[in-house]
C-alpha cells in the first residue's frame, strides 16, 4: 500500500518541485508583464500631453503629415496615431520579454525567433501603411479625375485602383515576411493578372456604349469646342 | 544697340503661335512708332521652343508706316526673340521678358499675349503711357467681352481679389499688363519663379503682389478681347488648379494685408469705354451640371469635410431641381469659395485633388450663371457679377473667422 502512495505522490511531488523552481520565474513574468503595461500605459499619457504641448498636430498639418494620413482616409489625429503604435510596441515587447523569464526552451526559441522576426514584421507594417496611403491617394485621385471627366463609373474606377493597390502592397508585405515568397509572387502575378483581364473584358463588354461615347466625344471636341463652350480664363 | 537707352520694353510671351504673332507684333511696332516715336524700345519675344517659325515670324513682321500715317520714329523698335528657362510656361516666359526690361535699363514694360486677333496700335499707349507719366507702378487690362466668357475671373479671381485686398480691378488675370521698372525689380527679387507662377498662376501673382505690395494701380480699357481659340487639350481643372491655387497660396502669403482691409474702392480707369457686338456664345450647360452631379454622387465625403454638411445638404437640395430650375446662390457659393481657401491653408486634402474637387462645383454655378443671365444683357450680366462680388466682401468674415 505503501508503494502505491509513494507512486501516486511522487509525481506530485515532481510536479510541485517543478512548480516550486517555475514559481520565481513565473512571478518574474508577470511582473515584467504588469510593470511592461504600466509603462506602456504611463508612456501613452506622458506622450500624449507632451505632444499636445508641443501642437504635434499642427505641426502634423503644416508638414502635411495630417494630409497624407488623410489622403490614406486615416481620420483619427496624428497623435492619437502615433501614442496607440508605441503604446502597443511597448505591451508587445513587454509580453514577449515577460514570456522569456519563463525560462522555458520552447518559448526562449519563440522570443529569439521573435525579436530576429521583429525587423521583418516592422518593415511588413510599414508597406502596408505606406500601401494603405498611396492607394487612398491614388483612388481619390481617379476619383477626382473620373467626375471631372464626366465619367458615371467614377466610383467603381476608383475603387478598381484602391483594390488593385491593395493586393501589390499586401503581396510585398508578404513577400518582406518570408511567407512563402514563390507562392506569394505566383498568386500575386495570377490574381494582379486577373483583375486586369478581368477589368478588361468587363468594360470591353459593359463599357461599349461608354467608350463609344468617350470615342466620339473626343472626336466631336475639335469642331464643338468654341461653339459649345465657355472661355474659363 | 546700347542697352542703357533703352526706354520701353514690350515683352510677347510665345509657344506656336505662328498664326498670330506676326499680327501682334505688327501692331506692337506700330503702337511704338505712333505714340512714342522718340523713345527707345525693343519688342522682346519670349518663346517655350516653337517648331512652327514663330521666331522668324517675329524677325521678319512689317508694317506699312505710311498706310498708318505713322510719322518716322527716330529710331526702329528692335526685336529680340530669346527663350526661356525654367518650367515651361507664361511664367517663365514672362520672368525672362523681365529680366531682360531690367536688364536694358527700361523704365516701362509692357506684356501682350501672342494669341490676340484683336490687339491695336492703341493697346501699347494704353498700357505704358499710365507708367510713363510716373504715376503708375501697374496697368491691369479691362476689356469688353462676352457676358459667358472669362467665367474663373468673374466667379472666383475677380470677386475673391476685389473683397480681400479692396482694389476693383476687373481683369486681375487678363493677361495684357504694364509695368514699371521698380515693380518688375520688386517681382524678379520674389522667390516663386518654381511654383505654379511660372505657368497659368503667373496673372493673378503679378496684380496680387503689386496690390498687396501698396504699388500704385489703374486698368486701362482695351476694347474687345477676342483670340485663337486654346488649346483643346489643356485641361480646365489643371487650368483651374494653376490660377485657384495661386490666388490661394497668396491668400496665405498676404493675411496681414488682407485681415485689416474692410473697404472696396475703385481704381482709377484710363481708356475710352465703348460697347462691343460679340459673337453668341452656345454654352452646353447640361453637360456642366451632369458633372455637378456626379460630384455630389461621388465626392459628397471630401466636400462634407470641406463645407460642412449644412452647405453640402443645401447643394442637394438644388441638384434635386430640374435643370432649367437650377440655381447656385451667390451667398452659398461665396461661402463655399472661403471653405476652399479654408481647407487649402489648412492643408486638408494635397493642394491638387482639393482644387481639382471644387471643379465641379465651379460648373454647377458656371450653369447657374448662364442660364440666370442668357437673356440678360451684357450691362445686366454686369450687375449679376457685382452682386456676388458684393456677397464676397459680407462673407468675408467667414474666411478671416476661419483662418484665426
Amino acid at each position: 500500500m505503501e508503494g502505491f502512495i509513494d507512486l501516486v505522490m511522487e509525481p506530485i511531488k515532481e510536479v510541485f518541485i517543478k512548480f516550486r523552481l517555475f514559481l520565481p520565474n513565473f512571478l518574474a513574468m508577470l511582473t515584467i508583464v504588469v510593470l511592461g503595461l504600466f509603462l506602456a500605459w504611463i508612456t501613452k499619457k506622458i506622450l500624449s500631453k507632451v505632444l499636445n504641448v508641443l501642437r504635434f498636430d499642427s505641426w502634423c498639418d503644416k508638414t502635411s503629415i495630417t494630409a497624407m494620413m488623410r489622403k490614406g482616409d486615416i481620420w483619427t489625429k496624428p497623435s492619437d496615431v502615433l501614442v496607440s503604435a508605441i503604446f502597443w510596441l511597448f505591451t508587445i515587447v513587454s509580453v514577449m520579454v515577460g514570456f522569456s523569464a519563463l525560462n522555458i526552451h520552447a518559448i526562449n526559441n519563440l522570443v529569439t525567433q521573435f525579436f530576429l522576426y521583429l525587423p521583418s514584421a516592422l518593415s511588413a507594417v510599414l508597406i502596408l501603411l505606406i500601401g494603405y496611403m498611396v492607394s487612398g491617394f491614388l483612388s481619390r485621385a481617379a476619383l477626382i479625375a473620373a467626375v471631372n471627366g464626366g465619367l458615371s463609373y467614377a466610383k467603381f474606377l476608383a475603387n478598381a485602383v484602391r483594390l488593385l493597390l491593395a493586393v501589390l502592397f499586401f503581396a510585398m508585405a508578404l513577400e518582406q515576411l518570408n511567407v512563402a515568397p514563390n507562392i506569394v509572387v505566383s498568386a500575386f502575378t495570377i490574381i494582379f493578372g486577373g483583375i486586369v483581364i478581368a477589368l478588361a473584358i468587363s468594360f470591353g463588354i459593359a463599357g461599349i456604349e461608354t467608350a463609344k461615347k468617350i470615342i466620339e466625344g473626343k472626336e466631336a471636341e475639335p469642331g464643338n469646342d468654341k461653339k459649345g463652350d465657355v472661355e474659363h480664363i | 544697340m546700347n542697352s542703357s537707352e533703352i526706354d520701353i520694353v514690350v515683352g510677347i510671351p510665345s509657344y506656336n503661335n505662328a498664326r498670330t504673332i506676326g499680327h501682334v507684333v505688327s501692331a506692337v511696332d506700330a503702337g511704338l512708332a505712333k505714340y512714342f516715336p522718340d523713345k527707345k524700345a525693343v519688342i522682346v519675344n519670349s518663346d517655350g521652343g516653337s517648331k512652327d517659325g514663330t521666331s522668324e515670324i517675329v524677325k521678319n513682321a512689317v508694317i506699312d508706316r505710311n498706310a498708318l500715317l505713322l510719322k518716322h520714329p527716330l529710331s526702329m523698335a528692335h526685336r529680340i526673340t530669346t527663350p526661356y528657362h525654367g518650367i515651361p510656361g507664361k511664367g517663365s516666359a514672362i520672368r525672362t521678358i523681365f529680366t531682360n526690361a531690367v536688364d536694358m535699363g527700361a523704365d516701362a514694360c509692357a506684356i501682350v499675349d501672342s494669341d490676340l486677333r484683336s490687339i491695336t496700335p492703341e493697346w501699347i499707349e494704353l498700357l505704358l503711357k499710365p507708367v510713363l507719366s510716373g504715376t503708375f507702378d501697374f496697368v491691369a487690362p479691362l476689356y469688353a467681352r462676352h457676358k459667358f466668357d472669362g467665367t474663373i475671373t468673374n466667379s472666383i479671381v475677380y470677386p475673391m481679389t476685389r473683397a480681400l485686398y479692396g482694389k476693383k480691378i476687373r481683369q486681375p488675370i487678363g493677361g495684357e499688363f504694364g509695368f514699371s521698372r521698380r515693380l518688375m525689380e520688386h517681382y524678379l527679387n520674389q522667390d516663386v519663379w518654381g511654383t505654379d507662377v511660372a505657368r497659368f498662376g503667373i496673372d493673378i501673382w503679378m496684380t496680387t503682389e503689386a496690390i498687396a505690395n501698396g504699388f500704385n494701380i489703374c486698368q486701362a480699357f482695351l476694347g474687345a478681347k477676342i483670340h485663337d481659340p486654346k488649346d483643346p487639350g489643356s485641361d480646365l481643372s489643371d487650368m483651374l488648379v494653376q490660377v485657384v491655387g495661386s490666388l490661394f497660396e497668396l491668400t496665405e502669403r498676404h493675411y496681414d494685408v488682407w485681415k485689416t482691409i474692410n473697404s472696396v474702392e475703385e481704381v482709377e480707369t484710363f481708356g475710352f469705354k465703348y460697347y462691343v457686338a460679340l459673337d453668341h456664345i452656345k454654352v452646353d450647360v447640361s453637360r456642366m451640371l451632369r458633372t455637378f452631379r456626379e460630384g455630389l454622387k461621388n465626392l459628397q465625403e471630401i466636400w462634407i469635410e470641406i463645407i460642412g454638411s449644412g452647405d453640402f445638404n443645401e447643394l442637394r437640395m438644388q441638384s434635386a431641381a430640374a435643370d432649367a430650375e437650377f440655381r447656385f446662390s451667390p451667398e452659398l457659393w461665396a461661402r463655399i469659395v472661403y471653405d476652399f481657401a479654408l481647407a487649402y491653408k489648412k492643408r486638408k486634402l494635397p493642394p491638387q485633388q482639393l482644387i481639382k474637387s471644387l471643379m465641379p462645383l465651379y460648373l454647377g454655378k458656371t450653369a447657374s450663371f448662364v442660364m440666370d443671365v442668357d437673356d440678360k444683357s451684357q450691362t445686366e450680366a454686369e450687375a449679376e457679377i457685382e452682386k456676388l462680388c458684393l456677397q464676397f466682401e459680407k462673407t468675408k468674415y467667414h474666411l478671416a473667422n476661419g483662418w484665426k
